[in-house]
């Protein structure tokens, strides 16, 4: 989970390692997905989400597909 | 309070207060038990995923988002210094702390420095880039690597 400067410098990393492209983040979104997932992280009631939970803060932030999906079997 | 639950907070306090990784002992003074009982607990959190542990099954190596190894996320919130384990958990450390924050990293391939404040609203505008090479559902396989 790294930080890029550009589309492209995602790419020339992922052609460097050998890995496929994965959907990209814009900061705005990756702020919501830390504060859905560490917002409560301090606090007793805190706890790390379900899979289906998972799925719906996902998709809450418009992270879809099998990518995003914890229980997804075909990677 | 559930032990398990006490020693938890208590990492995370640790963490929050100083910005580095407790020792065990650190952890039995704030919840008034032994070591043993302590070791105990976090191998109890590491099955739940609550924290990674070292191999020597007693060292924290990840309390999510705090690192307890040094790393390039780094976050500077409250007049101190916290590692974060990813690019994710750079944003998570302002994120749990409530607090102002200027997160420092790096582009993976340019290796350009990354500088972005966040403040009460959020983070400013940017047009950098979070990018997760591992599947959701394959995280856990080695979250060190994720």
């Amino acid at each position: 989970m790294l930080f890029f400067r550009s589309e492209e410098r995602v790419r020339e990393w992922c052609r460097a390692h050998d890995s496929p492209v994965r959907p990209l983040v814009p900061i705005d979104r990756l702020w919501g997905l830390a504060t859905t997932w560490y917002a409560t992280r301090l606090e007793p009631g805190s706890r790390r989400p379900k899979p289906d939970e998972m799925r719906a803060i996902f998709a809450g932030l418009g992270l879809t597909g099998d990518f995003w999906d914890p229980l997804a079997d075909r990677f | 309070m559930d032990f398990d639950l006490q020693v938890k907070l208590a990492i995370y306090r640790h963490f929050a207060d100083t910005g580095i990784r407790p020792y065990t002992a650190n952890i039995a003074a704030r919840v008034h038990a032994t070591e043993s009982s302590v070791r105990e607990a976090y191998a109890r959190l590491r099955t739940q995923r609550v924290i990674v542990l070292e191999p020597d099954g007693e060292t924290i190596r990840m309390a999510p988002p705090f690192s307890g190894v040094p790393t390039q996320h780094v976050v500077e919130s409250g007049g101190r210094s916290y590692f974060a384990n990813c690019a994710w958990d750079a944003l998570g450390i302002p994120a749990a702390l409530h607090e102002p924050a200027i997160v420092r990293s790096r582009c993976e391939q340019s290796m350009e420095p990354f500088r972005l404040a966040i403040g009460p609203d959020g983070p400013e505008r940017s047009d950098w880039w979070f990018h997760c090479a591992v599947p959701a559902a394959r995280w856990w396989d080695d979250i060190v690597f994720t």
